[in-house]
């Protein structure tokens, strides 16, 4: 600028720096905790003053009587004729970049004013901003100002609740930034340059890199702004992006962003996208590595440093791991969902078409894969790619599909077990294991073999059994009753397979006397888990309580129910032992029609139950009736 | 409130204020109205319109500004601690935005029994229940701890920047590992160990400003107590009472608190290293794994909300108008507290009883002293020996004697290295050395003796037993003086509970009586009842302005955008598709019509030029 004495220059620059460290100090008293900032904001006053006084002289120098007009004209001072048309100056020229100027101070005076609580004088500097820049079109000198002032504007009005405002301010600033890529793309001049002097310009990486990172700021707002607004769909893509962005602009710590992008793929695991899921846990894995190796156990003993790394190294991983298990889990899950016939078994018609489907659809795989959104930059795109390979992103439909996706989810569950040892993360690691008792389970499905099937079933057993037992009651009641449902479930499929296959060996004959021995101690063990369960519902001093919870009211009904239904099928030849079970039997099934009786509003909970639990309670009697006339003749 | 319920909500009282000094001096205005009779407290927006109407809270009870810090300690705390001693956990929060008095609430004025907060009135409460209490023996310990930008530091260990880890152990649930913990023995020591806390909180400061009102920080206090059950047998409650001093409210969200439940809505978080709060608020809890651990603050209370504990909150506000925006978020933060409910059960037998440990320690010292007891005659007599050997000269001393002490020796302890009958004189030396020894052994023998009756006197009185005092008459008075006095808080409360509810009953009350006795008396009701239900259309009118207001000036902004953005898109039109050239000429050509407030363009001299040129300009022009 012509017309500034280079001293008087300096002296704002100085200023101006001065300020920004003000701005960022922490080591104000707890009795005045903004002198800093309120210093800050003294010299960013004189600079603006300063600014409007050169404004005023140069205004008078160049274009002589314009007096009382505050708004500048535009100066042919660059010898090109600017066709200033309307309320526009162009922001290249020397007007704009003086616009630009008092832009910004009035930019870090909202700032200044934000911080310290004033939100109103805040937000009426940024405003002040945004009329400055409107007064120019967007340029290179004042691209990246547009997008810092929209992103306060946008965080104020978020902090205020009125979300909608956040939203207008932050998509303009994201069509300003499209609009500028696209037709200039230089690196734009960062704010902190308009008080610098010539030697302090920044390189043009670094200006790329700010500049970068402000709109990467401008999308991680417009997320949570969607977010807030309960536009999930949105709210992910944003979140997409800005993990993208981190990534390609090279500005992401590896941990941080690899356990972001394994939480992301939880959103889209859910919704059903698979292949978007994979592609989040694959690059997860691909950048976790990046952090470098886990230090050793003896590194760790030595220094602090190295010790806090290894921890964190492993819990991260072992978080990211316990991601892909989700992810196997869910897709083994889903696939059951969909293969499943009315009675829970393979319908292999459905399986077929799916089949057909499926090879259709590999076809027309190119082209999606094209579409999706991904991640990656120059040196991890190949590697996330391979990693991807590693398990399917679609639904397996038979047992080697399942079993390839069930295996790499037991491989997650071995590392995370590592990390999540009992001992300390109790919680977690029994996450772990009914996680893997659930693998366990949704591949049971595909497996034909009924033997083979069972085999799978007593692994969950073993899994979880010693667990259940070791546990103390009173702090985890939540966490045993869960357990002690899924073992009796357990044991209870495992008596209904070896049924089914004692029944379909020896067709006609009765069952032979080891069957029957198996069968009963595997229907006493699933009585006694439900019966556990019940008892942890108990009052202290042992009553069941009157009323049953809503969380707990299903599980305890059914509960009942398939106690009632157990002792029905244990096997006896004594007709003292077979009166005793039915009885047993009977008192169930009424307890659940009773109950139902009692509070009609469980009745919706427990239909299917409840009809047969009706039915039972009319039956049972005749039958222990003809038991007892039997035992009387017999006598 | 000595019978357990099986599910009880949290306890929410709500504490104002006085005005401050300045607050006076700069004419603030009274927001507040409280109604201690009801629980209830009335927030007025100092900005809205007087027809506006008032937003009510319903709390457990409210406390305006002449309220003491006893009244609160009965009428709220004094029942928790009680069930402290019960064996139940306990927990006491202090809620509000820094400078509402928190921190007097909880501290108060140390040396003035008057202004004494809550946590020195609970150490004096405990010991003095332990003191009338028969036949039970108690042992009470405390840890302090605090809780900055998500870690750990232990308040009363000397090294106290090392960052402390949480861990889960099967069999005791959640805890801090290697937090130390200070067993005391009255209301004095337990208040010396927490000002020693205090000061190493502060000390640990001055490298950083605010830390105090940014970080939170948990005192508990746990208190065992073991009774002869019916069954013969010692039985162990554990009550844990925690009191929390939580960073000021306004700084939660720079406390680096991650928690969910402690965080106010809305605000956008501005670091991209919170960008996993934002993806993880995305994806539905079940059936995924998010890899973010709750807020350390969280996890340590989880009893406290809605676990096994019963929780107080105490929240405290400004009366000043200029707080309006804190003082309504607080009170909206206590009133959503009031709904967790909480499963309290006594704590039985724990397998990390330390007076277990404890108890049984002392029984092994008892039995290795009483062991000691009869060797002590003996050593009595050895001493005397000894001196007797002394005065000769120990050259020549009797192998027989060393041999006799040395037997003595070997009943004591039984490292010490026989010695037979039959060295000669060319071992003396070794005798000698061995004599030394044995000597040495012998001291550290008597220095264990001594240690060992020391602990066994400093475990024992770490035990508290009560009934000591009881006899004291005034004692048993002030004891039905407390009594009644908690009666008749208890009573207070009761008709407060009851007050409330009948509020809420009257109207459905009203409308089931039916039966009128006159026409006269139904017109009067149906009146009353119309100009309540007009009150109450008058009411949600407003809160229909309101919104409405809201959305007008949303569109408005929206609508400005708009047109922002249409103007901004023209310019882009212009500067990309017209010639500079062509869009100067247009421009010398425009005139602004001030008398019919439109822009103008003057006619180019050839007729036919005008006619195009101008509808081609006039079509741009005309919207803008």
């Amino acid at each position: 600028m012509a017309s500034l004495h280079s001293g008087e220059w300096r002296d704002i620059c100085d200023k101006f720096t001065t300020a920004q460290q003000l701005n960022e100090s922490q080591t104000d008293p707890e009795t005045d905790p903004f002198r800093s900032k309120y210093n800050a904001r003294e010299l960013l006053r004189e600079i603006y003053r300063s600014l409007k006084s050169f404004e005023a002289a140069d205004g008078e120098e160049d274009s002589g009587g314009e007096s009382g007009e505050q708004r500048p004209t535009e100066e042919p001072l660059d010898g090109q004729k600017e066709d200033s048309s309307g309320p526009s100056i162009s922001g290249d020229s020397a007007d704009g970049l003086r616009a630009a100027k008092l832009g910004a101070v009035e930019y870090y005076l909202g700032v200044n004013h934000i911080d310290t609580e004033e939100l109103s004088a805040g937000q009426e500097h940024l405003m002040n901003c945004l009329k400055q820049l409107e007064r120019c079109s967007v340029s290179s000198q004042n691209v990246s100002l547009c997008i810092h002032v929209r992103n306060q504007l946008g965080i104020l009005w978020a902090g205020r609740d009125e979300t909608e405002m956040a939203q207008g301010y932050l998509e303009t600033a994201e069509s300003i930034y499209q609009c500028y890529m696209k037709e200039d793309g230089t690196p734009p001049t960062d704010m902190t340059e308009y008080f610098t002097t010539e030697e302090n310009m920044l390189t043009h990486q670094e200006r790329t890199k700010r500049f970068g990172l402000a709109f990467t700021h401008t999308m991680y707002y417009l997320a949570q702004v969607y977010k807030s607004l309960g536009q999930t769909e949105r709210a992910a893509t944003y979140c997409h992006t800005t993990l993208q962005r981190q990534l390609q602009l090279n500005q992401f710590n590896p941990m941080e962003w690899a356990l972001n992008a394994a939480s992301l793929s939880q959103y889209y695991i859910t919704r059903g996208h698979y292949m978007e899921g994979r592609h989040c846990l694959a690059a997860a894995t691909v950048v976790s590595d990046l952090a470098g190796e886990v230090p050793s156990e003896a590194a760790a003993q030595e220094s602090e440093a190295e010790s806090e790394r290894r921890e964190q190294l492993r819990q991260k991983r072992a978080e990211i791991g316990r991601c892909w298990i989700k992810y196997c889990l869910n897709l083994l899950q889903d696939a059951k969902k969909q293969l499943e016939d009315n009675i829970g078994e393979l319908d292999t018609d459905r399986q077929d078409e799916l089949k057909r489907a499926r090879r259709r659809e590999e076809e027309e795989e190119e082209k999606g894969r094209k579409s999706a959104l991904l991640f990656g930059s120059d040196d991890t795109f190949d590697s996330i790619a391979s990693a991807e390979e590693k398990v399917l992103c679609f639904c397996p439909l038979d047992y080697t599909e399942a079993r390839s996706v069930y295996l790499v989810g037991q491989n997650y569950v071995i590392q995370a077990k590592e990390y999540f040892q009992m001992d300390g993360y109790v919680t977690d690691h029994i996450e772990i294991l009914q996680d893997h008792s659930a693998l366990f389970r949704a591949l049971t499905f595909f497996e034909e073999d009924l033997e083979r099937r069972c085999k799978i079933h007593k692994r969950r057993i073993d899994l979880l059994e010693p667990i259940c037992n070791e546990l103390n009651s009173k702090y985890y009641l939540l966490i045993r009753r869960q357990l002690m449902f899924e073992l009796a479930e357990t044991y209870n499929e495992m008596m209904d397979l070896k049924l089914t296959l004692a029944n379909r060996q020896a067709d006609t004959q009765s069952l032979d006397s080891h069957t029957i021995k198996k069968s009963n101690s595997l229907c006493t063990a699933s009585a006694k888990y439900f019966q556990m369960f019940l008892d942890s519902l108990c009052s202290p001093d042992g009553k069941f309580p009157e009323h049953l919870e809503e969380e707990v009211l299903r599980p305890a009904l059914v509960a009942r129910f398939r106690v009632a239904r157990l002792h029905s099928r244990l096997i006896s030849s004594s007709p003292q032992v077979q009166l005793v079970n039915l009885n047993k039997s009977l008192e169930n099934y009424k307890y659940v029609v009773q109950y139902c009786e009692a509070h009609p509003e469980a009745t919706s909970a427990v239909e299917t139950e409840l009809e047969l639990s009706t039915e039972m309670a009319g039956l049972l009697p005749l039958k222990i009736n003809r038991l007892k006339a039997r035992m009387a003749s017999n006598n | 409130m000595s019978k357990a319920k099986p599910c009880e909500t949290v306890r929410v009282v709500v504490r104002c204020r006085p005005f401050s000094t300045r607050e006076e001096g700069a004419k603030c205005e009274n927001i507040l109205d409280i109604d201690d009779k009801l629980g209830q407290i009335t927030i007025r927006n100092p900005r809205a319109t007087s027809d506006e109407p008032l937003k009510v809270f319903t709390f457990n009870s409210v406390y305006g500004w002449r309220s003491k810090q006893n009244d609160i300690y009965d009428d709220a705390v004094r029942p928790l601690v009680e069930s402290v001693l019960q064996g139940f956990n306990g927990t006491i929060f202090a809620y509000g935005q820094t400078g509402t008095g928190k921190t007097y609430t909880m501290q108060g004025v140390s040396n003035d029994p008057e202004r004494r907060g809550v946590i020195p009135n609970s150490f004096q409460h405990i010991f003095t229940l332990i003191s009338r209490t028969q036949n039970q023996k108690y042992l009470v310990r405390s840890s302090y701890l605090e809780i900055y930008q998500e870690e750990i530091r232990d308040l009363l260990c000397k090294d106290n920047n090392k960052k402390l880890e949480l861990k889960e152990s099967p069999d005791f649930g959640i805890y801090v590992k290697d937090l130390s913990s200070v067993v005391t023995k009255n209301a004095a020591e337990i208040g010396h160990v927490m000002n020693i806390g205090n000061q190493s909180r502060s000390v640990g400061f001055t490298n950083m400003n605010e830390r105090s009102s940014r970080s939170h920080a948990i005192f508990v206090v746990t208190v065992e107590c073991s009774e002869m059950g019916p069954d013969g047998e010692d039985h162990i409650r554990v009550g844990k009472l925690n009191m929390v001093d939580l960073a000021g409210s306004e700084r939660q969200s720079k406390t680096g608190a991650k928690g969910k439940r402690l965080k106010e809505a809305a605000k956008i978080n501005l670091s991209l290293s919170a960008l996993g709060n934002v993806i993880s608020a995305l994806v539905d809890g079940k059936s995924t794994h998010v890899p973010y651990r709750d807020s350390k603050l969280t996890r340590l209370l989880q009893d406290s909300l809605g676990g096994n504990a019963r929780t107080v909150m105490i929240a405290t506000v400004g009366p000043s108008h200029k707080n309006f925006g804190e003082t309504l978020a607080t009170l909206r933060y206590a009133s959503r507290t009031k709904k967790i409910k909480n499963k309290p059960r006594i704590n039985e037998d724990p397998k990390d009883a330390l007076l277990r440990k404890f108890q049984e320690e002392i029984a092994r010292l008892k039995a290795q002293l009483e062991e000691r007891g009869m060797l002590a005659k003996e050593r009595r007599r050895r001493r005397d020996s000894k001196r007797l050997s002394r005065s000769l000269a120990w050259m020549e001393e009797d192998d027989s004697n060393i041999c006799g002490k040395e037997s003595e020796m070997n009943h004591c302890t039984n490292d010490v290295p026989k010695v037979s009958i039959s060295q000669g004189s060319s071992e003396k030396l070794k005798h000698l050395n061995e004599k030394r020894k044995s000597l040495e052994d012998m001291h550290w023998d008597q220095d264990a003796l001594v240690k060992i009756i020391e602990k066994y006197k400093a475990m024992e009185s770490k035990l508290l037993v009560g009934g000591k005092t009881i006899i004291d008459h005034t004692n048993e008075q002030q004891k039905m003086l407390e009594r009644k006095r908690q009666e008749i808080a208890e009573q207070i409360r009761r008709e407060r509970e009851i007050q409330q509810q009948m509020m809420l009953q009257e109207e459905e009350t009203l409308e089931m009586r039916e039966t009128f006795s006159s026409m006269q008396q139904e017109v009067e009701l149906k009146t009353k009842k119309l100009k309540r239900m007009y009150a109450k259309v008058q009411l949600l009118k407003g809160e229909m302005r309101d919104i409405i207001d809201e959305h007008v000036t949303t569109r408005q902004e929206l609508e400005e955008t708009q047109t922002e953005l249409t103007r901004e898109l023209k310019f882009l039109l212009i500067e990309n598709f017209i010639p500079p050239e062509e869009k100067n000429k247009i421009i010398n050509r425009l005139d602004f019509d001030s008398e019919e407030d439109q822009w103008r363009l003057w006619p180019v001299l050839p007729y036919v030029a005008q006619k195009c040129s101008s509808t081609y300009l006039t079509n741009i022009w005309k919207k803008h």
